[in-house]
């Protein structure tokens, strides 16, 4: 310490002196050296006085060499443990995949007709001769997801635009709260929403027999996957660099043309995966679906009609079943769709953000 | 006519009026008011066919240095005056440089009211001059373009709000229907008379249940995954695999959790079906939300702690623990907390994992508490919910009456406010939290 107050000292008496000069250039590339704390600028000018002969070391090496395995030890474990839980995310979505697999499995490879399980919608999984077609169940799913998709999409953007182009950063804090706030409403009380509020507004407003069909659904639906359409692309619109609007915005353009022609244009990929994960968001949904559509198998022809889709059919009927019978698998084989479905969506919407990081380092 | 030079306007005032002058020099106006009244009518936005002044055109009002009107008035205007649309805008506009007139209309005004006073003088060959200002004043393309982007921000903004508005509606609406039944004995008591009568803490406590061991089972995983994918994964074709496969783990549908969670811990682990099975369950389904929200939050910390922390011979781990979480902790934390609130709220994960439609549960005693064991399956307050409002018929009119029962729309109100209610105090707890954490932040 000493040694550290006498060379500050000398250094402080010849500032810029030559040999300061030269040996503090490489310290000065390191960011933290814009305010030097004392004890740093000690080290960094050690060099500058002759060190003092180096005390001697403790002649056994051994209890030191003991010592550092005693550290080191527990660091592994620590650190195999935390590479374990890292790992992990991979072995839960092969367990996933895993066990749903191994209870549909049997019916699957035996027992299951395939064709007419995608081409027929005649689901009657109780009766005495069984019939497993699941067209209704997909044209349930997808004549909801895409009504929800229609509302939510430009609902969605919009508001990502809104909330990150044109409003004042408090509004900006407030609307953000309030997206938040909907995307933590549980699905269950969405669906008590669908069921007890929305029901009679549709009867009164369309003269609809029943209130809970597709176009339900799809409010319903539009309103729980709008927050992942508008966080994800909000993320997309922020992550343009500033120096796009500054040009933008030096060459005359007004906002609205700021993100109509630069930001769109340079964020289209991040807003077609917040679209992707809202679409899955909307066909992975389960308990709002299931009270919001009606729940009624068949290839609906208007948005008036009640559906059924292939996530509450599962909801519906797990709870009926027997285990292990064929009733029992073919709702895990729905679930292996499901699953499927789920991850092409996510792979797609990664691939297509993955597909912009590539092209812009290049 | 007046002398036209491109936009720029010259109007006479003669010694020599010429009766009904048009402005021109051989028939000049006979005083400067007339001029201003004529270029009211000539000019003025309101007139129909009116030669509208836009941006740089220029009036001059000029008096004619002498008899023959051979002057053309003086080079330099003796008056100056302004107008632009984008200037102060203000009812105190004088029409100076600094204060111009806002438009033409204010602009006569004024000069008319100047006139009268007399204070606009001109002697022969004197010369007042009207500016319109171009400079920042709006040309017709920008016009369009500024009413276009009006447009855009405010349709916009209605978007927007068409997402707050229901939002807002709903939760006053349920509290509205539910306020009836809104009490501390409403929490605190058990649901009995077939559900009919009574309150939600059974479920309730069910939920706490679900929602602790879930964390404690998540949360460790959870944090110790993001601190391998923020400090330790290096860029490699592994990592991408790993980022994948926590994308994919949020984006699989519950229903499907709900369906591993059967055939994983239901049947494949012996735990039957019970309130451990389903906290399992959703202790996969919440997982990759404390991932991801650990990863940002150790993001956040500074490459330069580390580095710093390093170069005084810390290893790796000594680093994570002493500086990383010590310093995104309650980043960690807030998420962790997110988590809380989205496993209360989830049904379909545990629909056929070990919530149960009904159990007897005491009013007092140490049962009241700890109702259900490890093995046990359990009530839950998502559920419940589920169940009031598909299978549970309503009391008769007699029981109401009675006091017996309570009519079943308040109570399925009651039990969905006390849900959102939850939900929505934790999440604002986390919201808080990062709010306050932000204030804080030294860096």
């Amino acid at each position: 310490m000493s040694s550290g107050k006498l060379e500050s000292s000398v250094t402080s008496s010849r500032p810029g002196g030559p040999a300061r000069a030269n040996l503090g250039e490489p310290h000065g590339a390191l960011p933290q050296q814009a305010s030097p704390s004392p004890p740093m600028a000690t080290t960094s000018n050690i060099p500058l006085v002759p060190a003092p002969p180096a005390a001697p070391l403790p002649a056994s090496p051994r209890p030191r060499r003991r010592l550092q395995w005693m550290h080191r030890l527990p660091e592994l474990l620590i650190e195999s443990l935390i590479r374990l839980c890292g790992w992990s995310a991979i072995l839960f979505v092969f367990g996933i995949f895993f066990f749903v697999f191994r209870e549909g499995a049997p019916f699957l490879f035996g027992g299951l007709d395939l064709k007419e399980f995608f081409t027929t919608s005649n689901w009657n999984p109780v009766s005495d001769t069984p019939h497993y077609g699941i067209l209704g169940l997909l044209a349930g799913t997808l004549s909801v997801t895409v009504l929800s998709m229609v509302i939510a999409v430009p609902l969605g953007l919009g508001a990502a635009v809104y909330v990150s182009e044109f409003s004042t950063p408090k509004l900006r804090e407030f609307l953000k709260i309030a997206i938040e706030m909907l995307a933590a409403i549980p699905s269950i009380v969405w669906g008590f929403i669908a069921y007890m509020i929305l029901n009679p507004i549709i009867i009164e407003v369309t003269g609809a027999p029943v209130g809970v069909n597709i176009l339900n659904a799809g409010i319903i639906l539009a309103l729980m996957s709008v927050p992942v359409i508008v966080s994800v692309g909000e993320d997309a619109l922020k992550a343009v660099p500033d120096g796009y609007r500054e040009a933008a915005l030096a060459l005359g353009a007004s906002r609205w043309e700021i993100v109509y022609r630069v930001l769109f244009p340079a964020a289209k990929n991040g807003l077609l995966a917040a679209v992707l994960l809202g679409v899955g968001r909307a066909i992975g949904e389960t308990m709002a679906v299931l009270m919001a559509t009606g729940h009624a198998n068949q290839i609906p022809h208007s948005v008036l009609d009640r559906v059924q889709t292939l996530t509450a059919t599962i909801a519906a009927e797990l709870g009926e079943t027997v285990q292990g019978d064929d009733h029992y698998r073919v709702l895990f084989v729905i679930g292996i769709l499901l699953f499927a479905i789920a991850f092409i969506v996510n792979l797609t919407a990664d691939l297509v953000v993955k597909g912009i990081r590539g092209k812009q380092n290049a | 006519m007046p002398d036209t030079q491109g936009n720029h306007f010259r109007y006479y005032v003669g010694p020599r009026a010429a009766g009904a002058g048009d402005g021109s020099a051989t028939a000049a106006f006979d005083s400067v008011g007339t001029v201003i009244e004529h270029i009211a009518h000539t000019h003025a936005r309101s007139q129909p066919g009116a030669t509208k002044l836009r941006g740089h055109d220029r009036v001059d009002i000029c008096r004619l240095a002498d008899r023959a009107g051979n002057s053309r008035g003086a080079a330099r205007p003796r008056y100056r005056f302004y107008v632009d649309p984008l200037g102060s805008g203000l009812a105190r506009a004088t029409g100076t440089a600094k204060l111009p007139w806002p438009d033409l209309e204010t602009a006569v005004a004024g000069l008319e009211q100047l006139d009268r006073r007399g204070a606009i003088p001109l002697d022969p060959g004197e010369c007042l001059s009207l500016h319109v200002r171009e400079v920042f004043s709006a040309t017709p393309v920008d016009r369009a373009k500024r009413r276009r982007e009006t447009i855009a921000r405010y349709v916009l903004l209605c978007v927007t709000l068409t997402m707050v508005v229901p939002l807002v509606l709903i939760l006053t609406h349920l509290v509205a229907k539910a306020w009836p039944v809104l009490s501390p004995s409403f929490i605190f008591e058990n649901p009995h008379n077939n559900m009919s009568a009574g309150g939600v803490w059974a479920p309730l406590v069910g939920t706490f249940y679900l929602v602790f061991i879930s964390l404690l089972a998540a949360a460790p995983i959870g944090v110790l995954a993001g601190v391998y994918l923020n400090e330790y994964a290096g860029d490699n074709w592994f990592t991408r695999i790993v980022n994948l496969a926590v994308l994919n783990l949020a984006g699989v549908p519950s229903i499907v959790h709900a369906l591993f969670g059967v055939g994983a811990f239901v049947m494949f682990a012996g735990m039957g079906y019970s309130v451990l099975a389903a906290a399992c369950t959703l202790a996969i389904m919440t997982l990759p939300v404390i991932i991801s929200s650990t990863r940002e939050a150790l993001a956040s910390v500074p490459m330069t702690f580390r580095e710093a922390c390093w170069n005084m011979g810390a290893s790796r781990w000594q680093t994570i623990r002493t500086i990383v979480l010590p310093n995104s902790i309650s980043g960690i934390l807030t998420g962790v907390i997110l988590q809380v609130s989205r496993a209360a709220g989830e049904t379909a994960p545990i629909l056929f994992t070990g919530a149960a439609y009904f159990m007897n549960v005491p009013n007092r005693g140490l049962r009241y508490f700890l109702p259900y064991s490890l093995n046990d399956s359990f009530m839950a307050l998502s559920y419940h919910l589920h169940v009031m409002l598909t299978q549970v018929k309503g009391a008769s009119s007699e029981q109401i009456a009675r006091g017996e029962a309570i009519p079943l729309e308040h109570l399925q109100y009651g039990t969905a406010v006390v849900l959102i209610g939850l939900v929505l105090v934790v999440n604002s707890f986390s919201i808080g939290l990062r709010m306050f954490l932000r204030t804080r932040k030294k860096w």
